[in-house]
Parts: C-alpha cells; structure tokens; sequence
C-alpha cells in the first residue's frame, strides 16, 4: 500500500493560523461558512463552543457566517443556554416535519444541511471541554486554500478525562484501534492512512454532504468516509491534527454498542456496494449481559441502523437550494 | 475634568457588546494550570492573546512576568500600570476547564484570578472598542510567583527593574466587586518546626509530643498582649504534625501571621514570639526551628488622596459600595514604592478557593468599567505630583 496520501493530504492546525488570510481566501471565492454542533445533553460545554467561535471566528475574524445549534430534545438546559448566547437553536424534530423522525447525532448533522446556507459546512461535537477555535478554522483551513480538497477530518492526540478532576495524558480511541482500524485494513487499506476516523469533527463542501447518505447513529463517521472515498476518492480528503482534545472516558460497554453499530454500518454498505455477499439480514441487537443476583440476564439493545437517503433526492430540499 | 465619570454607565454596555471575547480571554487563559513557581505555559498563552489583540508591545521581563503596553499619546507622561496575578493555588492534576452557564462561570481558579487575567487581556481590545486613548502607556501586567511562597516575587522584580517612573497602578483580581484596597498592612509569615529527634543524642526519659510542644507555643502566642492601636493581630493559619492516632507526635509545624499597620509593631511581636520559641526549646529539651518566610511593609495612601477619591467617585457612579480592608497583595508593592495605587474586584461568586469556584457573569460589566473610570483618572492626573500640590 502507498502511503503519499498521509504525506500529502496530512496538515497541523498551525499551517492554517493566519486567519486574515482565509478570511480574504474565503471572501475572494465567495464562500457562506456554516458551524453547525449537534447536541444532547450538552449544557457543561455547550456555552463555550459558542462563545469562543463568535467571539474568534464570527465577530474578530469573519470566517464563520452562521452558528446553529440541532438539538436531539435534550432534557437539560442545554437550547436555552445555546439561544442565550446567539445561536441559531433547532429541535431535530423541527426541521423537515413531515418525515418520520429518528434520533441520533446523524439525524442532526444531516437535518442540519436543510436549515443551513454555508457552502461549507463545519461539524463539531458539542462535548469539547478544550474547545479552541483552531478546532473550526484549521478544518476549514484546507477547503479554502486547496481546490482539490472537499472534506477535512479531525484528528488527535487523545487524553481522556478520568474521574472528577484528573486528567491523564495519553489513551482513547479503543474503537478505533480494536474495531474500524482493522476492518479497514482488511477491506480498504488505504483508509488505515486517515487516523482517527471516528473523531466528530470534519468540514466539507456542502456538494459532498447532499450526495451522500447518513446513518442516523453512530455510524455516521464511517459511512461518510466510505462514500466519500468510493465516489471521489480519497485525494478529496484531508485530515488535520487539531492537537488535543479532551474526551470523556465512555465505559466498555458503551464501547461495545458504538463497535456493534459501526460493524454493522460497515458491513451493510459493503453489501450495498456489492463487495461482500450477505446470504442474509444481519441481526440488529446488540446482546450484553448482566449478573443480576446470581443470574444472567441478557440485556438487549435494538439498533434500527435507519439511513437517512442523499438530501438531495428529498424534493423539500432541491425546492430550497434550487438544485 | 470629571465628564469621564458620566460616561461610565454607557461604557458597561459597550462592554457587555463583546462579552463573548472577554469570556473568550477569561476561559483560553484560565484553563491553563498555572500553580505558583509553574506558569510558563499560561504565559505563552496570555503573551499569545495580547499579540492577537495587536498590543503594540509584548515581551516578557528579566523574570519571566509576561507585558503587553499600550502606547500612549504622549511622549512625556509616565505609565500607567495595570496588573493581574498570573499564579493559582490548584496543581497541574487538578481539572481546568470552565462550564458556563446562563450567568456564570465554574470551576478551578476562575475567582482567583482566571477573571482577572482574562479582563487584562481584554483591556486592549475594550480601549478599542470604547474609542479611549491615553496619554500614558498602559502597561498590562500579567505577574507570576504571587501567592504562598512565591511572596510576591513577580510584581517585586517587575518594578524593582522598571527603569522609569510609574504614574499610578490599578491591581485586578477577580473577586469580589465592590473592594477598593489601598492599605498595606505590614506583615511577616512565620513557620515553627517542632522536630523530636529520635536517633541520637540521649533518650528522653517523657518523650515530648511535638504537637503538645507546638500547643504550648500557641498558648504563649496568644497571652501576648497586643495592642488596639496600632491596629495588630497573629494569625495562626495553618498546622500540621503526627503520624498516626495512637503514637506520640515526632514533628509538628504551625504557619502564622503577624500583621499590623504599623512595621515597628510586628517587628516587636516578631521578636516577642522568638523569645517564646526559645525559652520552650530551652525547657522541654526539644528543637524548634523559626523560620520567616516572607516580609511586607506596611503602606498606604490616605482615604484622602485624589487616586482613592476619584476611585469611590467612580464606583458610586457605577451604584457600587466601596468596601476597604488592608491587602497584602500586589498593591502593597506598588505603594511600598510609593506608587499610588488600588486593587479593585471585577465580579461576585462562591466557594471561593475551591476546585468548583462559581462567579456571576452579569457584575462583571461593571467591574470593568470601573477599572476603565480608574484608569481614566490616573491619566487625567489624579496621582501626579502636581495634582497632590
Ligand atoms: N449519543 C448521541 N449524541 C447526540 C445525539 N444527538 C446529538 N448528539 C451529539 O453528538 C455529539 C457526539 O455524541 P457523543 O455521545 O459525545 O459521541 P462520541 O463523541 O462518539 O462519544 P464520547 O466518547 O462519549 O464523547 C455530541 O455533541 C452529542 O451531544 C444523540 O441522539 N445521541
Ligand atoms: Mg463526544
């Protein structure tokens, strides 16, 4: 396997730092830039992302034309403290109502193309304690200043918080290295060159995002790479190391059901794709168990594994944009 | 000559208009562990943010103090000094990040001093926004090893190497508003080891028990007759000792302060608390180990110097209560220097001193605006020779 691609398309934050000139890059190309941060139950860290991208990216620096926030009903506090800072605030549930709704951070980001304008959009998780606002310009940092590149993927080097108020500095990515690294290295090679191909932060050109389909989960972040990959290449791809990023330590089996449904995402789009031949359905529970008082008991989670279709193909949408 | 005062209420809006980058300046900085003696990487980044904000100089002192000034218009006037200190009390290991809320901001160090720093920071891009030029260079602060055993190193190196006159100082800390500090009490902070020696020299025949020794000095400490006036107290701070519950104590330690307005005054407490020391390591045959840990002197201006004048007129047009007590902070550097000056509070919050500190975002408007009320009254004369005359 060649790997020029990681030489090439491989950037730090720091090549991207001189924000007058995206700016000027990004008004001279007469682009529209829309952040949009999924959120569920984000009330600690939701304020922050906010405040630092308007006050850096919006308010000092022009780069960013529209921040909005897509919401999965979350039960805390955090629309109102997102509306209370100036974002753009939307119930999944909201947008486009007449289809059947879903629920999970795909849901959002693809819903989140319908109420955008940007001809690029930035997606970042509402969970980032470290939140800087490199995390937002160095991903776009390459679609601006490179013709060739449409979609920038994030990558870190990873501590986790561990407890209250320790942190310890290296770890992470357990799904990553145990589960989609090597998937990738036995189907797609050439993918093992994108690092961390689960972290939810990437940007990309508004023309990739409507072509491609979303599963509503977990599976997002792999599906899109995969599409993306099979219809334009990996050269359309950049990654960027935004440096660190604070993450929460999530139990083994929380793990367990982000595995089940990227394995199960990954191995229905190779169907699709007609690489592999499926005899038949995949099952869609993920079975865990307990021991309750001396007995096992299964404890079952159901993954509808729902796929929302390109936008592009929902009339609703072509209507908007005219396309 | 006072119309700045009637500007200020428009000013806490102005203020308010760019709120997300001073929260902005507040959470980058205030993220960054920074313990006493380890403030490097803060540092880096406040230097970061001053060059960010254009300042027209940033660079560092001989002793690592990080400066931002803004030049002034006039070629003649000294500078005005703005300071904030740089250090916390929490470790590397100990959490940083901020949650903000509605109207509030929580977590380790953010009342002391993660709102101060990240407010000088701002002040550059707040001058901007406000339209204000100085006749004087304002030199925006930010100074390490404070609190604890850094004693103030930070701010003592920073003016004993300023080659240049000061016109008048503004020391910002986070909490709480409404403070005006303009007194120094004189001050030495002591520390007592009590060590029992257990390998050589002879056995006791009643091994002595180093907190029961140290209970005995406070004892003493405390039938010491102090005066009303000058104003003087001893403050025991801090102790610590033992080993387990059922053995007798082989070391034991107390921190104390004396403090008085007056420098003769803990200069003969201090002495008289060495006489106790000695005369209970004569009798009980144990050894006991004074240690001064840091001095200040005791400074002030008076309640009717124009600096301090002009302070309360500022803050009253702002419906704030000026509240005074003496500080041993940054201040009492500048007026040991005979540098006027004050420390003022930016915002209220809780658990002051604790991981989950919690500050209010709304007073904080006011409380920069009444920093820019002093400032515009330094350079408006109010500390110049001429003016006192
Ligand atoms: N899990 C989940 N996240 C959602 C949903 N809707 C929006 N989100 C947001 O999607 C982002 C990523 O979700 P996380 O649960 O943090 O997923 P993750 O980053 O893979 O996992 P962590 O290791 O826990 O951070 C966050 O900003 C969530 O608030 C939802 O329905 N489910
Ligand atoms: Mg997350």
């Amino acid at each position: 396997m060649k790997s020029t691609w990681l030489e090439k398309n491989t950037f730090h934050y720091s090549e991207f730092n001189d924000l007058d000139r995206l700016v000027e890059e990004k008004q001279r190309k007469n682009l529209k830039i829309s952040l949009c941060l999924p959120t569920l139950n984000e009330e600690k860290t939701i304020a922050k992302e906010i405040l630092i991208m308007k006050s850096e990216l919006m308010t000092r620096y022009p780069l960013l034309d529209e921040l909005v926030v897509i919401d999965s009903g979350s039960t805390d506090k955090t629309r109102e403290i997102a509306r209370a800072y100036g974002a753009d605030v939307y119930e999944a549930t909201e947008i486009l109502p007449d289809l059947e709704p879903f629920k999970g951070k795909g849901e959002n980001l693809w819903k989140a193309l319908y109420v955008t304008k940007g001809d690029i959009i930035v997606y970042l998780d509402a969970d980032i304690k470290n939140i800087h606002h490199r995390f937002a310009y160095a991903l776009l940092g390459p679609l601006i200043l490179f013709d060739n590149i449409k979609y920038v993927k994030a990558f870190y080097d990873r501590p986790i918080a561990i407890g209250k108020s320790k942190i310890r500095p290296t770890g992470g990515g357990r799904v990553t290295e145990l589960v989609v690294r090597p998937m990738f290295s036995l189907f797609f090679p050439e993918l093992t060159q994108i690092l961390q191909p689960l972290s939810g932060e990437y940007a990309g050109f508004r023309e990739i995002f409507e072509a491609i389909p979303f599963p509503i989960g977990y599976g997002v972040e792999t599906s899109m790479i995969l599409d993306i990959y099979e219809k334009w290449g990996l050269d359309v791809i950049a990654q960027v190391d935004l440096d660190r990023r604070i993450h929460r330590n999530q139990d083994t089996r929380a793990l367990g059901k982000m595995a089940f449904v990227i394995l199960m995402t990954f191995i229905n789009r190779k169907n699709k794709l007609g690489l592999i031949d499926l005899k038949e359905d995949l099952f869609n529970e993920m079975i865990q168990y307990n021991l309750v008082k001396n007995e096992y008991k299964p404890d079952i989670f159901q993954i509808e594994g729902h796929e929302r279709p390109p936008i592009i193909e929902i009339p609703a949408y072509r209507e908007k944009f005219k396309k | 000559m006072d119309s700045y005062l009637d500007k200020l209420p428009e000013f806490v809006d102005t203020i308010k208009s760019i709120k997300e980058t001073i929260i902005t300046n507040i959470v980058l900085i205030g993220q960054i562990p920074a313990p006493t003696f380890k403030e490097k990487r803060r540092t880096s980044v406040f230097m970061e943010r001053l060059a960010d904000f254009h300042v027209d100089e940033c660079t560092t002192d001989g002793y690592r103090n990080p400066i931002g000034i803004v030049k002034g218009t006039s070629e003649t006037k000294p500078p005005i000094f703005v300071v904030a200190h740089l250090d916390t009390i929490w470790g590397t290991d100990i959490d940083h990040y901020y949650t903000i809320k509605e109207n509030s901001i929580t977590g380790a160090g953010i009342m002391d001093n993660s709102i101060g720093v990240g407010v000088l920071v701002s002040l550059p891009e707040i001058f901007r926004k406000l339209n204000l030029r100085f006749e004087s260079d304002i030199v925006l602060a930010g100074v390490i090893q404070s609190l604890g055993k850094g004693n103030l190193r930070g701010i003592r190196h920073l003016l004993k190497t300023w080659s240049t006159p000061i016109r008048g100082a503004v020391c910002i800390e986070s909490n709480e508003l409404g403070r005006l500090n303009y007194y120094a009490d004189g001050m030495t902070r002591c520390e007592i080891d009590c060590n029992i020696s257990t390998i050589n020299g002879w056995e006791h025949k009643f091994k002595p028990n180093a907190i029961l020794i140290l209970n005995e000095v406070i004892n003493q400490i405390l039938k010491l007759r102090l005066p009303q006036r000058p104003r003087s107290r001893v403050i025991i701070g801090k102790m610590s000792g033992g080993f387990k519950h059922g053995m007798i104590a082989n070391d034991a330690r107390l921190g104390f302060e004396i403090q008085s307005n007056s420098d003769k005054m803990v200069k003969s407490i201090s002495n008289n608390i060495k006489d106790i020391v000695e005369g209970i390591s004569h009798e009980y045959e144990v050894e006991l180990k004074l240690k001064t840990l840091s001095n200040i002197h005791a400074a002030r201006i008076k309640f009717n110097h124009p600096l301090v004048k002009s302070t309360v007129d500022v803050m009253k047009k702002l419906g704030l209560t000026p509240i005074s007590e003496p500080s041993e902070s940054e201040l009492s550097i500048f007026l040991s220097r005979k540098i006027p000056a004050v420390t003022l509070g930016i915002t209220r919050g809780e658990n002051y001193q604790q991981t989950n500190a919690m500050v209010e975002i709304e007073p904080m408007f006011k409380g920069i605006a009444q920093i820019i009320g002093v400032i515009m009254a330094i350079d408006s004369g109010v500390c110049d020779e001429e003016y006192l005359a």
